[in-house]
């Protein structure tokens, strides 16, 4: 890394909570990041809306390749991704489908 | 920042260096003297030269001839008078430093085999080699931030040993015994019932739907059967790996017989309904023989058959409690049916093989306790302790719903999969439900005859620093009433779990107590906090560059590391110091530390291979060229 000497201290705001993670916005709309429990030191109870710091430093390329692994990777997801959104909007039209047969079937 | 009368003491043969400007004809005191903890920076970005400077203790009192500025080192020619500097330690005499490190064990035993073991107050001990290298022994500095752990261990296990009063020595006491029984599957089938049928396993066709409907989060659940030739597939995230293994008869977990299939394993995997991964931190998902360390403890063993589940789960379920742990339960409804299947086997012939782990108590022997630190901060951080079955769900109660507190267990309950890990993050650090079942801490301390091992002390890591602090009191608390004579710490990947690891040594160490830590640190892992009594520790990683590479249970414990961290205990138990760690993770220490350990006991230590090993994938070849 180039500058990674370099370090810049950083605020942002706890906008999620869940049991595994938090979501956090960086504050001046710096960007949002999402980390497990286990990298957040906590000393009170996690509230929305609490703010947190840390320390960080500006994030560089490695180099101009594309990981193709990382590529495929990524596809593959987001083709399931897009096969289950399209499953379960499928089911639903389906279970709307069989109640206007039993409706039709009723009448 | 000026130091302390107090800190002066413990750096007295540190460097003295000016914290701020000081006039002329002031005497020097603490106050006017910087922190050495902070030198070896200074010195790297050459801020700070220290040729010829003089130690702490050689100038206090003495007074100041010219003004200096701040970050002065004190040399001779500043002050009027100064004294000299002691002789080296006699044990180490002019030998250099790597000299110092083989001879000084022999002639400490002499010293310390009869002094109770005193680790509480720390020792200073300092090599001062004709002014030319500065040779530092020292507890770690509390203040320490980020200090990449790595520490030598003088190896004299073997002396120690030999030192153990051979008269009247009391019998080992057998507590009990569990046996496993092999059977081993080579083919693994669907068929119209669960059964196991010579080395053939079949699963019964539509079990899926029956798993997905037990629990309500789930929505779906596919069964792939991997066998060797399909381990060029793509794969979700591995979010656990158990061994498929069930009771006999009355037997309960962690005694009697336990039945074992070998050459298959459990695999769980998963997304929500919207596709997103239920471990969706550090992922391992991808092409599976790319991304597994074979053979790890917590790992596949290459050429096993994987019967491979890929749960879906209600959409937005992956982050919150209830997702994962439904995975996981759907799971095991399959797993339980094998079980059955397996319990129901009458034919004794096909048991390939049975083994016995004998649980020993050692009267007389130095007494040792493992605190193993588990996740607890929740969702994806939790374990299931103590199922009715190995490795089950039925029974067992999530370490995050009993508080996190220390759970004490039998080193067989342990091997008998008393853990049932919901853990996901991250693949190369976490330690999976096999890898308790195959624990290599575990079995080292067990099976050595030197060692008594009352027991494994399970303790969460809770999300609330409050709270990791209650718990690593109890854990305190648990050690002084067992009045150990040694501990291990351990702990899984890093991160916040890392604050309540190291106050479980400050509350071991303080009881006077030695311990020895093991977790994986090097680069990416560095420790986050530290204190005078975190002076043992093992390092877990096995990667190239030290950091998370994604590939699953590659830093995670092995028997390499348990040899080390065994050696080490005795070495503390018997007073030995270790040395003070690099400023930077360096992997020689390691490889040091092995071959001295094989040097002593004659017996050669075997390294695993790393992901070095594994066919390189694009992400790999980019990460480490």
């Amino acid at each position: 890394m180039k500058y990674g000497d370099n370090i810049i201290y950083m605020e942002g705001v706890i906008v999620e909570i869940h049991d595994g993670c938090v979501g956090i916005d960086l504050k001046g709309r710096l960007g949002y990041l999402k980390i497990p429990m286990r990298m957040l030191i906590t000393d009170y109870e996690l509230k929305i809306g609490q703010e947190v710091g840390w320390n960080m430093s500006f994030i560089e390329q490695l180099g101009p390749e594309v990981n193709e692994k990382y590529v495929s990777n990524l596809e593959t997801y987001q083709k399931r991704q897009a096969a289950m959104r399209a499953g379960r909007e499928n089911a639903s039209e389906h279970e709307v489908s069989q109640v206007d047969i039993m409706k039709e079937e009723e009448e | 920042m000026s130091i302390t009368a107090e800190t002066a003491k413990a750096h007295a043969k540190d460097p003295a260096v000016l914290c701020c400007r000081a006039e002329a004809g002031i005497t020097i005191q603490a106050a006017n003297l910087e922190d050495p903890a902070i030198f070896d920076d200074l010195v790297e970005s050459g801020l700070l030269n220290l040729d010829g400077v003089l130690t702490i203790e050689q100038i206090l009192g003495s007074k100041l001839i010219k003004t200096c500025d701040s970050l002065t080192p004190v040399t001779p020619d500043v002050v009027d008078s100064y004294k000299e500097a002691e002789a080296v330690p006699e044990e180490a005499g002019k030998a250099d430093a790597d000299e110092a490190a083989e001879e000084a064990p022999a002639a400490e035993v002499q010293s310390t085999s009869a002094a109770p073991v005193q680790m509480a107050g720390g020792v200073l001990k300092i090599h001062i080699d004709e002014g030319k290298g500065i040779d530092i022994e020292l507890p770690m500095p509390g203040a320490a931030p980020a200090a990449p752990v790595q520490a030598v261990v003088p190896v004299n296990a073997a002396e120690t040993s030999g030192e153990a009063p051979a008269a009247k020595e009391p019998e080992p006491k057998l507590i009990r015994s569990l046996t496993r029984k092999h059977y081993n599957i080579t083919e693994v089938k669907r068929g119209p019932e669960t059964k196991i049928e010579g080395t053939t396993l079949y699963i019964r066709e539509g079990i899926e739907e029956e798993a997905a409907a037990s629990q309500e989060l789930v929505h779906s659940l596919k069964i792939d059967i991997i066998t060797p030739e399909k381990y060029n597939q793509y794969s979700e995230t591995i979010m656990d790996v158990q061994p498929i293994a069930t009771k006999e008869g009355e037997s309960e977990l962690g005694s009697g017989v336990t039945r074992v299939l070998d050459g298959v394993v459990m695999m769980v995997t998963g997304t929500d309904a919207n596709g997103v991964q239920i471990g969706e931190f550090g992922s391992s998902e991808g092409i599976l023989e790319e991304n597994i360390m074979w053979n790890r403890p917590g790992a596949p063993d290459k050429g096993e058959i994987f019967i491979k589940t890929e749960v879906v789960i209600a959409a937005g379920t992956n982050m919150e409690r209830p997702g994962p742990l439904a995975a996981h339960t759907a799971t095991d409804v399959i797993t339980q049916e094998i079980r059955e299947a397996l319990k129901a086997l009458e034919d004794e012939s096909l048991v390939v093989n049975e083994e016995t782990f004998n649980q020993y108590r050692r009267p007389g022997k130095k007494k040792v306790v493992i605190v193993k630190e588990i996740m607890g901060q929740g969702a994806m951080h939790d374990n299931l302790i103590l199922p009715v079955e190995p490795v089950g769900v039925l029974g067992a109660k999530p370490n995050v719903d009993l508080g996190n507190v220390p759970v004490m267990v039998s080193p067989l309950e342990v091997l008998d999969g008393c853990i049932h890990a919901l853990t996901c993050i991250g693949p190369a650090s976490k330690e999976m439900s096999r890898h308790y079942w195959r624990e290599p801490l575990v079995l080292e301390t067990l099976y050595d005859p030197e060692i008594d091992l009352c027991g494994v002390l399970f303790v969460g890591s809770p999300q609330i620093n409050a709270e990791k602090f209650y718990v690593s009191k109890r854990v305190g608390m648990m050690v002084e009433a067992l009045d150990v004579d040694g501990a291990f710490v351990t702990t899984e990947g890093f991160g916040n779990n890392h604050i309540d690891f190291a106050s479980h040594h400050e509350q071991i160490g303080m009881r006077g107590v030695p311990v020895v830590g093991l977790s994986f640190c090097a680069v990416q892992g560095a420790l986050v906090v530290g204190n005078k009594y975190m002076t043992h520790m093992v390092d877990n990683n096995k990667s190239e560059k030290g950091i998370e590479n994604e590939v699953l249970a590659c830093n995670t414990l092995c028997h390499e590391d348990a040899v080390r961290a065994l050696n080490m205990l005795k070495a503390a138990m018997a007073g030995e110091d270790v040395k003070a760690p690099e400023r930077k993770w360096n992997p020689n220490v390691k490889a040091n530390n092995v071959e001295l350990i094989s040097n002593v006991t004659g017996k050669p230590v075997e390294l695993v291979a790393n992901e070095q090993s594994l066919p390189m994938s694009q992400k790999r070849r980019e990460k480490y060229s």
